[in-house]
């Protein structure tokens, strides 16, 4: 009874939103003769393009979408700092790297050998960057995530510079481009359904962890263990998501953000929305890539980044207005300035 | 009942707690007074396991905090530290599950939302339920706080300097129901204070701490005195007796005057002037020729001063001759 009372209007639409998008993203695609009605004629081809490329494709948006949007959450949470994300904490260039060492020492792997290597690379940077962090007591909460772009900056840097040195800097070029396109590689993308579902049974750790050391220490949690546990979960998605579909900016940052301005920072509450939030974000960004230049394709990640930037800055902006009104400081415009940097 | 053993703890070179040993009685609230510094914080916060213990031990009930897991401890024990840095939108309502933590894992059984409602209602947060916490004013927001730690009940409740930015009617609201919780549910409270006067009114038992060290530790009555305060905080304080109640003035003395002066309009400031001056005189040794001179100069320039009739100037002169001879 609860969970149907706790289904409110906010939801539905998103749900249904959802829904019409994952039917739109369905019927989407350069072969044009596939549609309702020769689905319900039960025509072979059309029926093959659904099952062989269309629908891994629209859950590979789904999955890394949702994952992403989960990874950014908790990692705003672990660092008490609503400007962070996967890509802001160097989890995602430290994926890349592993990645591409994977490919150049491995030659061509299972997508789940490369998540591996992605895997562990993710988790030593980040594991690094939050010590290092930590340590340093930085009071002005967007210096963190300026100091996490660096970071990143440097951590790809090393990527390009291995890469150069073995020439293989097309594949990097390759690689380092988010695009739903790569089909061969989308397996991997259902790895991160099992860093979601952790962080699913462990969301209340999550938002209590998100109220500071001491509160989560009063409230009997081990607080290193589930920053380790969180930071394993973020690891684990930015690898699988950057294996299978490469680097999908702002995701991680303005999912969360939104979501937690309508439903809180209780993660317990708010994950179900925040995933079907990202998913439908990104299933946009990409029924727009794939319509721009028709029957080609843009790269997702430019349209991430052009539509994201835009909503983010009018998000900043918006909260700005907001924090004046009630006569609070919630964004600085020195945030803001910092956001519009990525 | 919780026995804290020889703890020594220091962050470097720095001794912040030296040797400290403490009970604390059942079903009573304890005030840790003292300046900056003095390791009162670190006290508390040793006392209920935020940090870890170095040297020495703490006992819950005979068992060392060690042993005992932190789940376990985290229904024993609350802490609440100052929560007006805790920038987290969670409504009140949500605020008060997490403190189910500990007995339910993030799972509310019926025992659970019964906890809570209690919790809420106790606290009289009821309206503002569905409000997000960073949307409260202080007050409400320090009482959304203590509802939660309500609702994890525990025997046992540290809190750290909880009238931090609250005005005085929240920090005497605050205090009311902090009495109000060891009274109607029994239980035993140690609480931080910066305002000697609060503790003064609502503690059952003082500790003192300088240094590191307890110096002095007792019932209100006895540790609310001239001396154990003025060697606490190194300052002059002084002490008036008020409806049975002892109020601290601790600011400067021209302040302290000037209440004098009000005083003296019902004839009691007098009085309290000529205490001092004999208080003086009693732990400085003076010749009696300056003691007079010293009285007298005093009274005279007292007496200028707020233009008194002279034969009340001849009554002091005799009461101090009176006095003379006594001493």
């Amino acid at each position: 009874m609860d969970y149907i009372k706790s289904i409110n209007f906010k939801r539905l639409i998103i749900i249904s939103l959802f829904v019409i998008l994952v039917i739109a993203s369905m019927l989407i695609g350069a072969l044009e003769s596939v549609t309702v009605k020769s689905l319900f004629q039960g025509d072979q081809t059309s029926w093959m393009v659904i099952w062989s490329s269309r629908l891994p494709r629209t859950l590979a948006v789904i999955l890394s979408a949702a994952g992403l949007s989960v990874a950014g959450l908790i990692m705003q949470a672990i660092s008490r700092n609503k400007f962070m994300s996967p890509s802001t904490a160097g989890a995602s260039d430290a994926a890349g790297l592993g990645i591409m060492i994977a490919y150049i020492a491995l030659n061509t792997q299972e997508g789940i050998i490369k998540t591996i290597f992605g895997f562990f690379f993710a988790l030593i940077a980040t594991l690094l960057f939050t010590s290092v962090i930590n340590r340093m007591k930085i009071r002005e909460v967007v210096y963190v995530p300026l100091i996490g772009m660096m970071y990143g900056g440097l951590i790809s840097a090393i990527t390009t510079l291995i890469c150069y040195h073995f020439d293989a800097m097309q594949l990097f070029a390759a690689i380092n481009q988010g695009s739903f396109a790569r089909i061969g590689s989308f397996a991997t993308v259902y790895i991160i359904i099992v860093p979601v579902v952790l962080a699913m049974f462990y969301a209340a750790r999550f938002s209590i962890i998100g109220l500071g050391e001491d509160f989560s220490k009063n409230l009997g949690l081990n607080y290193n263990r589930v920053v380790f546990l969180g930071l394993v979960i973020i690891a684990l998605i930015s690898a699988a998501s950057y294996t299978a579909v490469g680097p999908l900016p702002f995701v991680g940052l303005i999912i969360p953000n939104m979501t937690t301005t309508f439903y809180g920072d209780n993660i317990k509450k708010s994950m179900l929305d925040l995933m079907f939030f990202g998913a439908d974000f990104v299933l946009i960004c990409d029924i727009i890539s794939r319509l721009v230049i028709f029957p080609f394709e843009m790269s997702v990640s430019l349209t991430i980044s052009v539509i994201g930037g835009i909503v983010f800055m009018g998000y900043v902006i918006a909260t700005m207005r907001k924090g004046k009104y009630r006569g609070k400081k919630s964004v600085t415009p020195s945030t803001a300035k910092a956001s519009g940097e990525e | 009942m919780i026995e804290i053993r020889n703890i020594v703890q220091s962050y470097g070179r720095n001794r912040v707690l030296d040797d400290v040993s403490l009970t604390i009685e059942d079903r009573s609230i304890t005030a840790l007074i003292g300046a900056n510094g003095a390791g009162k914080s670190t006290l508390l916060g040793v006392a209920s396991r935020l940090l870890p213990v170095i040297s020495g031990c703490v006992l819950l009930d005979g068992i060392d905090l060690r042993d005992i897991k932190t789940r376990e401890i985290a229904k024993a024990i609350a802490v609440l530290k100052q929560t007006q840095s805790i920038a987290v939108r969670v409504t009140v309502s949500e605020l008060v599950e997490f403190g189910r933590f500990p007995h339910c894992g993030g799972r509310l059984k019926q025992v659970d939302k019964d906890k809570i409602e209690e919790s809420i209602n106790f606290m009289d947060l009821d309206d503002i339920r569905d409000k997000y916490i960073d949307e409260l004013s202080g007050g409400q927001r320090q009482r959304a706080f203590i509802a939660m730690i309500l609702a994890q009940d525990t025997r046992y409740i540290f809190l750290d300097e909880p009238l931090n930015n609250l005005d005085i009617k929240y920090s005497v609201e605050m205090m009311k129901i902090i009495k109000r919780l060891v009274r109607d549910l029994n239980k035993t409270i140690i609480i931080v204070l910066h305002d000697i006067n609060f503790a003064a009114a609502y503690a059952d038992y003082i500790v003192a701490m300088k240094d590191g060290k307890i110096t002095n530790r007792g019932r209100v009555k006895d540790m609310v005195t001239c001396d154990v305060l003025n060697n606490v905080f190194d300052h002059k304080f002084n002490i008036i007796e008020h409806h049975g109640r002892r109020i601290c003035l601790y600011y400067g003395s021209r302040k302290f005057h000037k209440s004098e002066k009000m005083l003296d309009k019902r004839g009691m400031g007098r009085q309290i002037h000529m205490q001092k001056c004999l208080h003086h005189f009693s732990k400085h040794e003076v010749s009696k020729a300056k003691m007079k001179k010293v009285l007298e100069h005093h009274l005279s320039a007292y007496m200028h001063k707020h233009k008194k009739h002279d034969y009340i100037n001849k009554m002091e002169q005799r009461e101090i001759r009176t006095r003379e001879h006594v001493h």
